[in-house]
């Protein structure tokens, strides 16, 4: 049941909406860390979450792929309910995660990472993977080590390529430039944009608000548990308060 | 020479101890593999594949291949059942707090502490406190000639059963869709959530394969030492608990070696020395692989948080 909006109407590629989170509140104990989070994500945007450390991004994302229960709010993703669905369910329905801290299998092969990737997949895994490993090519030469053994550039490569395995609809990435070379970055955040051309929306959350606003359509800004400004990436790189605290002036 | 042929018998004895204990052993590194906690009631699993196996010889006397695909499905219903009763009430904690909680973890070591104990009870209930005979017909004591040396068809038996078991244990773990997850699982659990992996239906079916293994075990040890008793479980899950130590808590590999190994000192022991020293031996090495390598012989340096 998609909401109206005019948000949608920010980006070019379409006005469907992939993602509708309303409310989003998640309880950890005593404490409220998400406090009534609202997005929205267009079907083929990339759309960027910035925030400080503790805000509550991952956890937002956590939420999503039904590790985290929620406390309130709905999410609906691609006009069908998915509040609180287990994460086997949500990875089925297409929504994937490359989660912050990489999460790999780092004892077992690359390949079958990225095999693990693709276990929803019913058919063509073997085509996906061939799929992966042109836009990730290193991942080729490395497709019988161990995981663990890979340097930390090409462990994000490898989350991200895992989580591309299963042909997502929406993909998830959490903070996926921590700790890496600012040549790395890019060539990730290259690959971006070339992944949404292939079918995938993007929703992103950075620290690194420079380089998500350079590929992002839309972006918003989340503090304490909750979101304080959104607005088009354009319009969010000018506005002063965000040059201020996250494009250091 | 005549030392040799002795010598080379009580190997022999040893080893098929040992596979026993590798079969108990693989269950529990499984099952800390996937959920990081020992299960106390990995013993109780084999007792119950020998006291079933017994009640089905008694009642039906069927063929001796017969009973072996009935303890598996035993074994395996014990093991989903131990999971639900021991274990999965204590995984409906999700927050940081509670998942990293000293007493969380050792709530659940005493639950399937307290199911062992409970199931041991209930059998010295049903069929008292000791040994009960099998039937002649089914023993496996027979002697077998191969060359100079004289093996217990026991022997023979277990070594077949173990082989076929570790052959299928392997290709489960290495090529099936559910053997990969089990391995996710038991590697990354958060990863293995966010690939879609239904992790508890993995929780489950590892509880199990683990237990099958665990009951067979038990089956063959009662059939070949030609008695069982409810409390015949405790000796082997103690050592296959320290082979899984000495193998380094995850390494089904190193679980088996150090299995084997256990088997053949304690036999050699008992026929050099006074019986009293094998249980002495495998503390002994317990302690000696934890001061030396405190990983286990073969382990990783998995976390063990
Ligand atoms: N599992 C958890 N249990 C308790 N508190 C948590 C848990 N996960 C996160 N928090 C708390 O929630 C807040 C937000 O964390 P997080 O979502 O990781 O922030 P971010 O990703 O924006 O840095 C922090 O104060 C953190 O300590
Ligand atoms: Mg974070």
């Amino acid at each position: 049941m998609p909401l109206d909006g005019a948000q949608a109407s920010n980006t070019a590629v379409a006005t469907r909406r992939i993602l509708e989170v309303r409310d989003l509140t998640v309880r950890m104990g005593p404490q409220e860390i998400l406090r009534g989070v609202s997005l929205d994500v267009a079907e083929g945007a990339i759309v960027a979450v910035l925030g400080a450390n503790g805000v509550g991004k991952t956890t937002l994302m956590r939420a999503l792929s039904g590790i985290y229960r929620t406390s309130g709010g709905a999410t609906v993703f691609d006009g069908e309910d998915m509040t609180d669905s287990p994460s086997h369910e949500v990875v089925r329905r297409g929504l994937a995660q490359a989660p912050e801290g990489r999460q790999i299998f780092g004892t077992m092969t690359v390949r079958e990472n990225l095999l693990l990737g693709g276990r929803t997949l019913r058919h063509d895994r073997a085509a996906r993977m061939e799929r992966m490993l042109e836009l990730f090519p290193r991942l080729r030469e490395r497709l019988t080590q161990k995981a663990g053994s890979l340097s930390g550039g090409e462990q994000q490569m490898l989350c991200i390529a895992r989580a591309l395995m299963s042909k997502p609809r929406l993909l998830l990435l959490d903070e996926p430039s921590l700790g890496l070379a600012p040549m790395v970055v890019k060539q990730i955040f290259d690959l971006l944009v070339q992944i949404r051309s292939e079918g995938t929306s993007i929703l992103l959350v950075e620290q690194n608000a420079r380089a998500a606003l350079r590929v992002a359509d839309h972006a918003y800004v989340m503090e304490a548990g909750r979101v304080t400004l959104s607005g088009s990436a354009a319009d969010l790189a000018a506005d002063p308060r965000v040059r201020a605290a996250y494009l250091g002036g | 020479m005549v030392f040799d042929v002795f010598f080379l018998q009580q190997v022999i004895n040893g080893l098929s101890i040992g596979c026993v204990y590798a079969l108990m052993a693989i269950g529990f590194t499984l099952i800390f593999g996937v959920l990081n906690v020992v299960n106390f009631a990995h013993g109780e699993v084999y007792t119950i594949g020998a006291f079933v196996g017994l009640m089905v010889i008694t009642a039906l006397a069927p063929p001796l291949l017969a009973v072996v695909p009935l303890v598996l499905a035993v074994g395996a219903v014990s093991g989903v059942g131990l999971e639900r009763i021991a274990f999965r009430p204590f995984r409906r904690f999700t927050d940081e707090a509670s998942q990293k909680s000293r007493a969380m973890r050792e709530a659940t070591l005493l639950s399937s502490l307290a199911v062992s104990i409970v199931t041991r009870e209930i059998m010295m209930h049903i069929f008292g406190g000791d040994m009960q005979g099998i039937p002649s017909g089914y023993l496996l004591q027979q002697p077998v000639a191969i060359g100079p040396i004289m093996v217990a068809s026991g022997s023979l038996v277990i070594f077949a059963t173990s082989a076929v078991m570790l052959g299928a244990l392997q290709f489960l773990l290495y090529r099936t869709q559910t053997g990969l997850g089990i391995r996710a699982v038991s590697n990354n659990q958060l990863g293995a959530r966010y690939v879609g992996i239904n992790t508890d239906r993995t929780i489950v079916t590892t509880f199990a394969v683990g237990s099958m293994l665990g009951a067979t075990a038990g089956i063959l040890v009662g059939l070949y030492d030609g008695a069982i008793s409810p409390h015949m479980g405790f000796a082997p899950g103690v050592k296959a608990f320290v082979a899984m130590v000495m193998g380094g808590l995850s390494s089904i590999p190193g679980a088996v070696a150090c299995a084997l190994l256990l088997g053949v000192s304690e036999s050699i022991a008992t026929e050099f020395l006074s019986s009293g020293w094998k249980d002495l031996i495998t503390y002994s090495l317990l302690v000696i692989t934890l001061v030396f390598f405190p990983q286990g012989l073969f382990g990783h340096g998995r976390e063990r948080a």
